[in-house]
């Protein structure tokens, strides 16, 4: 069943801005669906349609075939968010927020305690679920955000940017969660991002999405090669008379596109896909031949390459000065009270 | 179920309220320091027959307590408009918006809060006057029939401030109006000085005043004792602007979170 249908969605904000610009795509049931696209693609504002924060211009959406405009209420029992901003009340404790948000999903106390404990202890968040969360680091909210978004059970999760300015560790942490959810919860989870590593190691499926419009949308491994695959350098300890006989074996090779040498002796190998798996099987086939492969090298295209591709942009650029804002804004909030 | 939503979000805020130590403590210290302070000093001044006569009473600590509680109650309000600026900066009023909660809780919320708030601080405000010798001829049906007016008119300043913070989305400006509004609500009112003994134009002014309007039968009560005839006006006045501010919030933050 599909989770998500999306259909020539159009947004116009006041005073002309188009922040998305008729985007159609499905999300299948449990999969996680990446969006990846620079600073003002458009990537918040379609999530905000889709579960009726903000009202399309144009266009019509579906949540588990249940048309978001008609029947939202419907809708907003079966999906969570967490916004790209932290929304945790951090006069609160922990628990608290995530009662009061259970609360306003309508579940009973005995419910949201049963569940609560839960969320709590997949987020590593139990032990600290009586503190304020004004003495949360900035991981620690981002998981008290994602698990107050959990509390209902959602069939389906929308991540706006889970790991913006945060460090690595945590960014791997928060990923681990999330495919947990997948894994073991069978929830549906569509993220938006602008970290390639991001949306290249979670997503089964991603769309680049640029000025409000999708660019590209496929597997992160078939993005990459459709922009031309695996590239092998190959080095051979030996010249001999039966090379030419191994290149052609080479070439007859499943998922092999092309093949050449130089005349002093390197070859390259381009691969559609793969070429980790295809190293081990030419080395067998050069021994095969009683030759010794000397060295071997492997280039794979990276989403980086992808998207700079489809976007013209390198999106490293952008994420630095995005970075810094993020943070001061974040200080800012903090002095401010 | 909108009652359970209005329930949980005024929950929230009083969770804050009364978690708010030093916020607390200030609730209780100002009204201490206004009747013990200012209720003294002018003891000596309305010592004399003709004052006593227009403040309808020998104590101006009695006179002034229902002044004291409203003009608690009147600053307070402010808070509710406050806090719904801070939700939306935070991003929490866009998570509320996502719940399958009903949209007009929210306001309406905030305004029971902040009644709730209201009628807690005039009781601490009740209870200090009867410290300081104050006595109440209608004794606890008074009381509770002051606390209740007192609540109803922080529905009112709430559902006021609400009403603006549904358009005024910095809380420096919100802070401003309000009290633009607030300050001169308060001193053409008869809360601390009877209207007798102002000039003609204030005495006018004052008697159209919604804060005269509530001062009028706390200080009937508290003082003096039932007279009907002489609330009921007032009483519906209050009542009146409180259902109309309710209305007014829920319409305006339904419009504002239309987009
Ligand atoms: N409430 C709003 N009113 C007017 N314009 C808006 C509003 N929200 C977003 N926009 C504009 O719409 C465009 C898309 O914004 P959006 O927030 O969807 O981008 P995004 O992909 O989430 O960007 P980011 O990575 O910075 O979060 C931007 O040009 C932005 O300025
Ligand atoms: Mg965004």
């Amino acid at each position: 069943m599909e989770a998500v249908r999306v259909e020539n969605l159009v947004k116009i904000y006041h005073g002309g801005i188009r922040a998305v610009d008729g985007v159609s795509f499905t999300i299948n049931e449990e999969e996680i669906f990446g969006f990846l696209g620079p600073n003002g693609a458009g990537k918040s504002t379609t999530i905000k349609c889709i579960i009726g924060l903000v009202r399309p211009t144009a266009g019509r959406i579906w949540i588990f075939g249940v048309d978001v405009e008609r029947d939202p209420g419907v809708v907003k029992r079966s999906i969570g968010y967490a916004a790209q901003e932290t929304a945790v009340d951090d006069q609160l404790t922990g628990w608290e927020n995530l009662y009061l948000q259970g609360r306003f999903h309508h579940l009973s106390p005995k419910e949201i305690r049963a569940r609560g404990e839960e969320v709590l202890r997949l987020f590593g968040l139990w032990e600290r679920r009586n503190d304020l969360a004004q003495t949360y680091s900035g991981g620690m909210l981002k998981r008290l955000d994602i698990a107050c978004a959990l509390i209902h059970r959602p069939r389906i999760l929308f991540l706006d940017e889970p790991t913006l300015g945060l460090d690595v560790q945590t960014r791997k942490a928060i990923w681990d969660y999330i495919r947990k959810l997948r894994d073991e919860h069978k929830m549906t989870i569509f993220l938006t991002t602008h970290y390639m590593e991001e949306a290249d190691e979670l997503s089964d499926r991603v769309a680049i999405i640029d000025h409000g419009k999708i660019l590209a949308l496929d597997k992160p491994g078939a993005l990459k090669a459709a922009l031309g695959g695996d590239l092998i350098t190959l080095k051979f300890a030996s010249q001999d008379e039966r090379l030419p006989a191994l290149l052609s074996a080479i070439r007859a090779l499943p998922g092999v596109r092309d093949l050449r040498s130089s005349p002093d002796g390197i070859h390259w190998i381009w691969v559609e896909q793969r070429g980790d798996q295809l190293i081990p099987e030419l080395v067998q086939l050069a021994l095969s031949y009683g030759i010794q492969v000397d060295s071997v090298r492997l280039k794979r295209p990276t989403l980086d390459d992808v998207y700079l591709h489809y976007t013209g942009r390198e999106i490293r650029e952008a994420e630095a000065s995005r970075e810094e804002h993020v943070r001061a804004r974040i200080l800012q909030r903090r002095v401010r009270r | 179920m909108i009652i359970m939503d209005v329930v949980y979000v005024a929950w929230r805020e009083l969770l804050k309220f009364f978690r708010a130590r030093v916020r607390l403590l200030v609730t209780v210290i100002q009204p201490l320091i206004w009747l013990g302070l200012m209720g003294n000093m002018m003891q000596g001044l309305t010592q004399n027959p003709f004052i006593e006569r227009l403040l309808g009473t020998t104590s101006y600590l009695a006179f002034m307590t229902p002044g004291i509680i409203l003009m608690t109650v009147l600053f307070g309000g402010v808070f509710s408009g406050l806090s719904i600026v801070w939700d939306r900066r935070i991003g929490y009023l866009e998570k509320l918006l996502a719940a399958p909660i009903s949209r007009a809780a929210i306001p309406l919320g905030k305004m029971v809060a902040s009644a709730i708030q209201g009628g807690f601080q005039g009781l601490l405000i009740l209870l200090i006057a009867l410290g300081l010798g104050v006595r109440f001829s209608t004794g606890l049906a008074g009381v509770l029939f002051a606390l209740l007016v007192a609540m109803t008119f922080s529905l009112i300043l709430s559902g006021f401030s609400l009403t603006l913070a549904s358009r005024i989305k910095s809380q420096e400006t919100l802070m401003a109006l309000v009290n633009f509004f607030t300050m001169p609500l308060m001193f053409t009112s008869n809360a601390l000085f009877p209207r007798e003994a102002m000039p003609a134009w204030l005495s006018a002014i004052a008697q159209i005043n919604l804060v005269t309007h509530a001062v009028t039968p706390i200080r009937q009560v508290l003082l003096f004792g039932w007279d009907w005839s002489s609330m009921w006006v007032s009483l519906v006045v209050i009542g009146g602007l409180a259902l109309l501010m309710a209305f007014l919030a829920g319409q305006s933050f339904l419009r504002a979170t239309a987009e």
